[in-house]
């Protein structure tokens, strides 16, 4: 134990008066984080993507009519129309892109077609009605009373038929700059549909609510991208140079002729790895809470992911620089991972910004689902989102440590 | 009582047989020197020893204990000492901090004592990279004796390094062996392996050509002192020549007599002032590189390589 713990201390002086660590380790992500941060890091630029629930189904699941019809009306507007069913949940926010759902609620075709009926029965009342008072004398007074009691039998009608207004429900994030003028657009097609099929009005209403999402800014998608990538590059290439340079240099093979196990020595690596990311991290939320305001605290489950995608890369690392033999190899190996992981993975830059065959790609990328489980755990908090990819990290944190435990040599090297 | 014993060795990869059946035996508290050219097998030798690589077949015996038998290579490595071949410590470690790495390892604690030793003591704050080469070998050889093992492998301590540090480089290896520490030292020096070594094994394409202690081989081997004359004519070679010596005149003008004994060097001196030549010849005596050559047929370069 006091091995492991004075070769943990050594490590990490090493690391710490590494100028290349240091940089690529701290002020490189950093660096970018405040440059990309300020340029690219406000608000997300606007989108019109609308989820809409539709609640007016029948018992089979059909929906109403005049729902469809208003959903094809919102279609063939500036929306591009995401239909859920009605036991979907509601999306969350990826993070950068608005997610907005407008609900349609239950009895809205019947409900319009009810009001479509008491708006023709008061339209038909008023024409005779205006209709006797304009012939005056001209029509018998038994035919006046006539009348008179037929429109108090069709008045007693209207006032059986159940209309009232509709309420549209439209949920966005407070954060989501274009949901009021989304809720007027909606509103105005609203008001098209009620006449022209309907020739009604005042039959259906938006009202906005606000939910508990937070719509984050592009800065807010850096942090954990940035933090993931570079634990990613401390792994990958950090690591892997350090064992190489150790392995030609014959340190590795000095530690090997002492009693000291390889376990101790790979337990060491990986234990610097991650107070390294830690210190990143750290380092990382601090800046971004002083200059852009981003309020984040890792909790257990982000620093479990921290750990298990330090064990991934630490263990890649000591894969790599303990397999090849000359130090170009290892570097260009490394740097050949790294690099387009960093740009394919969208950690560099939200996922929606990518064509969508890129965003597929990306969910081969190892980087990928540690960058997007950091996000979840650290800023969104939402753990049921985290599980697929916190596990996909873990198997890689197996993976990694397995393949670095069965490649580090301690006899014939 | 021997410290190491090694039995009909041989280490093979692929089709190259880098150790064949190498046997020897080092005493207690010897200095003993695998001589030979890069390729040798020098190196794979001591590495069978030091548990570093596993041997095809043979088997090594340090201290008794088997480096076949993996169950007992930890209690191996707790009584030897290792220097590899072109060690370099961490380069942004201090000395003490490089040394403390091997002490950890060998869960040592006599940290303080190998820095004063070897003279480390003062430069122990100072960074590795930042050390001269003879510094730097030396902080190698501390990182090899921290643990006080009994038993020192130094592969090629002193290659690479000028001669003054070599030199330097030699006195902590006399010293060693002053403690009474077994040392296992590997070489394609003949002069280090001459002055340092109690026995010599002279190692060439994986075998051993010649093994024994350094004075019993150059007696074996190494021929006749040499008496090196810089001026001397024909006349006089030719008389040295009818009064039974072996003479060589080389191109460069120099005459070379071979003398077997200290009264026959005598003699040829006799010889030549009584005839007027007052010449003062430098004396060669026969060395590990006239064993060489005349062991193997090559002479060994400064650089390892057979010439």
């Amino acid at each position: 134990m006091r091995t492991t713990a004075t070769l943990i201390k050594l490590l990490f002086k090493t690391w710490i008066r590494s100028k290349v660590s240091l940089f690529f380790g701290l002020a490189f992500p950093i660096m970018l984080l405040l440059v990309f941060g300020t340029i690219f890091g406000g608000a997300s630029p606007p989108n019109y993507r609308l989820y809409v629930r539709n609640l007016d189904v029948d018992s089979s699941g059909s929906p109403g009519v005049l729902s469809e019809a208003f959903i094809q009306a919102l279609n063939n507007s500036v929306f591009e129309v995401v239909p859920l069913k009605p036991e979907d949940p509601t999306p969350r926010s990826t993070g950068f892109a608005a997610v907005r759902v407008l609900t349609i609620p239950k009895g809205f075709t019947s409900n319009l077609l009810n009001m479509t009926i008491a708006n023709r029965v008061d339209i038909t009342a008023d024409t005779i009605r205006r209709m006797v008072e304009m012939a005056g004398a001209q029509i018998p007074e038994q035919a006046r009373a006539n009348i008179t009691a037929s429109m108090q039998a069709f008045t007693a009608f209207k006032q059986t038929i159940p209309a009232e207004r509709k309420t549209l429900v439209l949920e966005g994030s407070p954060d989501d700059r274009v949901l009021q003028p989304i809720e007027g657009i909606i509103n105005v097609i609203a008001s098209k549909f009620e006449l022209a099929l309907l020739n009604a009005s005042s039959a259906v209403e938006v009202k906005t609510t606000y939910s508990q999402a937070r719509q984050m800014r592009t800065v807010d998608y850096y942090l954990p991208g940035y933090t993931a990538a570079f634990i990613m590059t401390n792994g990958l290439i950090g690591v892997s140079s350090l064992v190489s340079d150790m392995k030609r240099s014959g340190v590795i093979k000095l530690l090997a002729s002492t009693p000291v196990s390889k376990t101790s020595w790979i337990v060491s690596l990986v234990v610097v790895q991650t107070f390294a990311a830690l210190l990143l991290t750290a380092v990382m939320l601090a800046v971004g809470w002083a200059v852009f305001r981003i309020t984040a605290l890792p909790d257990f489950f982000s620093l479990s992911v921290i750990l298990l995608g330090t064990l991934a890369f630490t263990g890649f690392g000591v894969l790599i620089g303990g397999v090849l033999r000359e130090a170009e190899a290892v570097t260009a190996v490394g740097n050949t991972l790294s690099f387009p992981m960093m740009f394919l993975s969208g950690a560099f830059w939200p996922m929606e910004l990518m064509p969508p065959f890129l965003q597929e790609v990306a969910k081969f990328v190892p980087l990928y689902y540690f960058h997007v489980a950091l996000r979840e755990t650290l800023l969104v908090g939402s753990l049921a989102t985290a599980i697929l990819p916190t596990a996909v990290v873990a198997v890689m944190a197996l993976l990694g440590i397995s393949l670095a435990v069965l490649t580090t040599k301690w006899r014939d090297f | 009582m021997e410290a190491i014993v090694v039995e009909e060795l041989t280490k093979k990869y692929g089709e190259l047989t880098a150790v064949d059946r190498v046997s020897f035996k080092v005493s207690e508290g010897e200095v003993f020197s695998l001589l030979g050219p890069n390729g040798a097998g020098k190196t794979t030798t001591v590495e069978i020893l030091e548990c570093l690589r596993t041997p095809t077949s043979g088997d090594a015996f340090i201290k008794g204990l088997s480096v076949r038998d993996s169950s007992i290579v930890r209690r191996i490595k707790k009584i030897i000492g290792v220097l590899p071949q072109e060690f370099n410590a961490v380069g942004n470690l201090t000395v003490y901090e490089n040394v403390e790495l091997a002490a950890a390892a060998k869960q040592a604690s006599d940290l303080k004592q190998v820095l004063e030793d070897l003279g480390l003591w003062e430069v122990r704050g100072r960074m590795f990279s930042k050390l001269s080469g003879g510094l730097k070998r030396r902080v190698g050889i501390a990182m090899a004796l921290v643990g006080s093992p009994e038993i020192v492998f130094l592969d090629e301590p002193t290659t690479g390094l000028d001669p003054e540090a070599r030199r330097e480089t030699w006195l902590y290896i006399r010293r060693l062996k002053k403690q009474g520490s077994t040392v296992v030292l590997t070489t394609h020096y003949m002069e280090e392996a001459e002055k340092l070594s109690d026995r010599v094994a002279i190692i060439v394409k994986g075998r051993i050509a010649a093994e024994g202690e350094v004075k019993s081989l150059i007696a074996r081997h190494g021929g006749k002192t040499k008496l090196l004359f810089e001026e001397l004519d024909s006349r006089a070679a030719e008389m040295l020549r009818e009064r039974g010596f072996e003479v060589e005149q080389r191109p460069s003008g120099r005459v070379v007599v071979r003398v077997g004994s200290d009264s026959e060097m005598f003699e040829v001196l006799t010889a030549l002032r009584s005839m007027g030549y007052h010449v003062y010849p430098e004396i060669k005596q026969a060395g590990l590189e006239d064993v060489f050559l005349s062991v193997i047929g090559s002479k060994l370069s400064n650089t390892g390589e057979l010439t």
